[in-house]
């Protein structure tokens, strides 16, 4: 603080605070020159003139209202609170300004009247600012005041302004204003370059006279979305509805949905350029209906076209368009599914002009051939829309469980598929690499995914590891291993039990063949010739799908001294267990010494009942059939094909000369033998035989589901004791549905037949009953 | 606007005086903080006019400025219940308004008219503090009243507001 005595400012010269008349006289004069000449600025005296006036009026005691008289020193006020002169005059004021802008607002049109609407509103607007300051007084104690105590249509200084301008302007102009705003946007869609700022300030403008009539001190969006947004919409919707149906009239249905999806960018792009955002959900569906839904008709007739010729961007283009629209998609995937559908059978036509001799490998390559190609499409056209996956997943069930090489029955494909597995995982077939490998399986995956009879696949599966675990022929137990992985990750731990059971057993095996080793070691008497080299798998009987063999059989005596004291060993290790022996998956090799035409001697892969047919000839150059069976044991239809094998590889000749061995014929070894190989694979599985198997496997596939089936009934009706009949039906169909699609007259059969058990009783009205 | 800028400004009381304030401090007036906000650093070309407030009312006005400058500013319009209602005063207002009652006048309605509302706030406790526990007749005599009631009018007014009599 210090005092100073410099040049004195002059002190602004303020009305007698008790004169309404001469007060308000020096109030408008500071006013009208705020409104009108604000550019020139406002000195010092003028504004703490103006303030004080104010400020004097509002605190004199004894100033004579001209209006309502007798109210003011009411008992209830407690102090005297004037100002409603100045306010009253104010509003008057106000009025008169404005009205003049109104008249003055005529002599313009379009973008001059929008120029001069933003001017007046900038002008206005800052001036209500500055005069919102000056009556401060009034806004803090008689404003203040009328408001706590509830009257209406009382304003803070400054909203009075906006509520002026729009009672008196706004309603007067504002058409006319919408009128000349919307010429523009019309030109910009037209490609014109406008200045957008404009439409911006006036967009402005209108949110800001949104005033809460509730709450003064709220704001609401009402005033522009009836003035502003209302009318917007409807013109863009008229121009987009003519635009439209003119260039779909000219142009193809590609080049509209190009003109579409760059119109809706636009829109969007208008929006974050010059108007509020608030309008962005309107003005899109307004856009949606105008451009897409409209035309979703002739556009959905299109995406058959499309579909036809692989046009991946244009179909990317609808489903983009499409989108938008509620429901706009419905009809594209019917139309997608049903296409894929066709493909895919088309795709199995073409391949199944001999089902039974189907390769299994061309059979899934059509399947994944189909598949992938429409997997593509949804990822690139359909950005991997969940719903189109759906509707690829629907089509590609149908036509890979529902095609022509499964007239005779939905197992084909998991059959064919099964096979193709085997051919992949066994060795030698193919030379893939490890992870071509891996690929295959997820391949195999991919359409085992869409089995629906997935009882047969694991079957077939199960049937085909069996063989692959016996003869070592598995190409990589990883990819094995990997293999049982994938099908337990989508079907359980219940599927691949067995499967991983087998694979148990073998590991057991490995190492109980080691101890087997040690043992006859032990056993071994020094001079005693050479043992048998041999190994033995013991498989667990309710996890292989194998069979004892169906014929009875003598081993030859070479090998039984070593399988008895295999079994010696094993029943001391476990006591108890049953050893069956399945010769039929037998298997070794002897070396013929007796081959004159070459110094190595050949040896002769074989099954071991080749091996008990060949030894006999250790002792005789020459058996009878008779001779055979006698040692042997064996049925004629095991014996028959085996010596078949033979003759036809010429290691025996049979006397008299025909068609097929039998009784009555004479076998000799043939001394002259001859081939290019040293080592020469007899053990040659025979047609039939493989027939047969698939049949059987077909057959065991029809009693499981039986037993599935009255599994499931069984414990539906323990846990619900009673149920009707329909609904049953219905529960049973959902608990096996994963495993394979059970027909309703089978479900019924076996009702009867857990009927006839008395599991079940009739009850009263179609429902069941469960007997415990 | 250059709010931030730290400088001095002078005021010109209206009995002739100046007095140089530091800007931050005179903002505690909102008549004053608005006209600088409003008119920008071009229009402050001489002294600052305030008719309404002699100079030694402002300089004790400018001296609570000085002190309470540094306080939070109050919300606008923060009439929480707790603030009305208590008439506590921090220790250096109290002090601050041991003032004769003429200035105390003075102070509240300077402070009125520069808008400044805490000032204004200290002011009319101190006053509400001084009718506090006193009788009609102690107030009259404490701010020099004289009683222009006849006695019909008085037994009157006492009657209305018997209830509002501690017992």
């Amino acid at each position: 603080m210090a005092l100073q005595t410099k040049a004195l400012t002059a002190m602004p010269t303020v009305p007698n605070r008790e004169d309404l008349e001469a007060t308000w006289k020096y109030l408008e004069h500071g006013v009208a020159k705020i409104m009108i000449n604000l550019q020139d600025g406002i000195d010092m005296q003028t504004y703490m003139g103006v303030y004080t006036a104010v400020h004097n009026f509002c605190t004199s005691q004894k100033a004579v209202s001209n209006s309502s008289a007798g109210v003011i020193g009411g008992a209830h006020r407690g102090a005297h609170l004037l100002g409603e002169d100045l306010y009253q005059n104010l509003i008057a004021y106000l009025n008169e300004y404005l009205r003049g802008l109104v008249e003055q607002s005529k002599t313009h049109a379009d973008e001059a009247l929008l120029s001069y609407y933003i001017k007046e509103w900038d002008r206005y607007t800052t001036a209500a600012k500055y005069i919102n300051h000056l009556f401060r007084y009034l806004n803090r104690h008689w404003v203040k005041r009328e408001m706590d105590e509830g009257k209406k249509n009382i304003y803070d200084v400054y909203t009075l302004h906006l509520v002026q301008w729009r009672q008196t302007l706004f309603t007067e102009v504002h058409e006319k204003v919408m009128d000349a705003v919307l010429k523009m946007v019309e030109k910009q869609r037209n490609g014109e370059t406008i200045e957008h700022g404009q439409i911006k300030s006036i967009v402005d403008s209108f949110v800001s006279l949104g005033l809460d009539e509730a709450d003064p001190t709220k704001s609401t969006l009402d005033v522009y979305r009836f003035n502003f947004e209302k009318p917007f919409l409807e013109a863009t919707k008229l121009f987009y509805q003519a635009e439209s149906k003119q260039f779909v009239a000219e142009n193809s249905i590609v080049e509209y949905m190009k003109k579409a999806a760059v119109r809706l960018d636009e829109e969007e792009e208008r929006v974050k350029m010059y108007l509020h955002p608030d309008i962005i959900v309107p003005l899109k569906k307004t856009c949606n209906t105008a451009l897409i839904a409209d035309h979703s008709a002739i556009l959905r007739d299109e995406f058959q076209v499309l579909l036809d010729n692989d046009r991946y961007d244009d179909m990317e283009r609808m489903y983009k368009l499409l989108q938008r629209i509620p429901d706009g998609l419905d009809p594209l995937r019917a139309k997608f599914e049903a296409h894929v559908r066709k493909a895919g059978l088309n795709a199995v036509a073409k391949v199944a002009v001999d089902a039974d001799k189907l390769e299994p490998k061309i059979y899934i390559d059509a399947l994944l051939e189909i598949h992938t190609q429409y997997s593509g499409l949804v990822k690139t056209a359909f950005q991997d829309e969940p719903e189109f996956t759906r509707s690829l997943d629907n089509a590609c069930r149908e036509f890979v469980n529902r095609n022509q090489v499964c007239k005779s029955g939905s197992n084909k494909s998991p059959e064919l598929l099964a096979k193709y597995a085997d051919s992949v995982l066994r060795k030698g077939t193919n030379g893939a690499e490890e992870s071509d490998l891996e690929n295959t399986l997820n391949q195999i995956m991919t359409v085992f995914k869409y089995i629906e009879d997935k009882d047969v696949f694991q079957k077939f599966y199960s049937r085909m590891l069996a063989r692959r675990l016996i003869h070592t022929s598995s190409s990589s137990d990883d990819a094995e291993t990997s293999m049982i992985s994938k099908l337990k990750e989508q079907c359980g731990y219940e599927y691949t039990n067995k499967l991983q059971r087998m694979f148990q057993d073998m590991q057991i095996s490995k190492d109980l063949n080691t101890g087997f080793k040690d043992f006859e070691a032990g056993l071994l008497e020094p001079g005693d010739e050479k043992q048998v080299d041999a190994s033995y798998s013991i498989l667990g009987t309710g996890f292989w799908p194998l069979n004892p063999p169906n014929t009875d059989f003598t081993p030859p005596a070479e090998i039984s001294k070593a399988y008895e004291r295999f079994q010696t060993f094993y029943s001391q290790k476990h006591n108890g267990r049953k050893l069956t022996w399945l010769w039929q998956f037998c298997k070794g090799e002897v070396k013929a010494n007796y081959c004159k035409n070459t110094k190595t001697p050949y040896t002769f892969q074989v099954s071991t009942y080749q091996m008990a047919i060949l030894l006999l000839f250790n002792d005789s150059d020459k058996n009878s059939y008779d001779d055979i069976v006698k040692a042997t044991q064996l049925q004629p239809d095991v014996l028959d094909p085996a010596i078949g094998i033979f003759l036809k590889a010429k290691v025996l000749n049979m006397s008299p000369e025909g068609d097929k061995p039998g009784p009555g014929k004479m076998f000799s070894l043939n001394y002259d033998f001859k081939n290019k190989k040293i080592r020469i694979n007899l053990n040659i599985a025979v047609k039939s035989e493989q027939k047969q198997e698939v049949e059987d496997t077909h057959k065991t596939i029809e009693e499981d589901r039986k037993l599935l089936m009255q599994s499931a009934i069984v414990r539906i009706m323990k846990a619900r004791k009673k149920m009707k009949h329909t609904q049953l039906v219905s529960e049973c169909i959902n608990q096996i549905r994963s495993r394979f699609v059970p027909k309703i007259p089978d479900i019924k059969k076996c009702i009867d037949i857990l009927l006839e058990k008395e599991y079940l009783e009739r009850l009263e009205d179609d429902e069941l009953g469960y007997l415990a | 606007m250059s709010t931030e800028k730290v400088g001095t400004i002078t005021l010109l009381s209206n009995d002739g005086m100046s007095v140089s304030v530091d800007r931050t401090v005179a903002e505690r007036s909102m008549l004053i903080k608005n006209m600088l906000e409003d008119l920008g650093e071009g229009a402050i070309t001489s002294d600052i006019p305030i008719p309404n407030v002699n100079e030694s009312v402002l300089k004790k006005v400018i001296e609570w400025c000085e002190h309470h400058k540094n306080d939070p500013p109050t919300a606008p319009d923060d009439d929480s219940d707790s603030r009305k209602k208590t008439t506590d005063i921090e220790e250096w207002d109290q002090k601050f308004m041991q003032v004769d009652q003429e200035m105390l006048f003075e102070i509240i309605l300077a402070s009125n008219y520069l808008d400044i509302k805490p000032l204004l706030d200290v002011g009319c406790k101190t006053v509400a503090n001084m009718i506090k526990g006193k009788s009609p007749e102690e107030i009259r005599k404490t701010f020099n009243i004289t009683n222009d009631f006849t006695p019909e009018e008085e037994e009157q007014i006492r009657r209305e507001n018997e209830w509002a009599e501690d017992r």
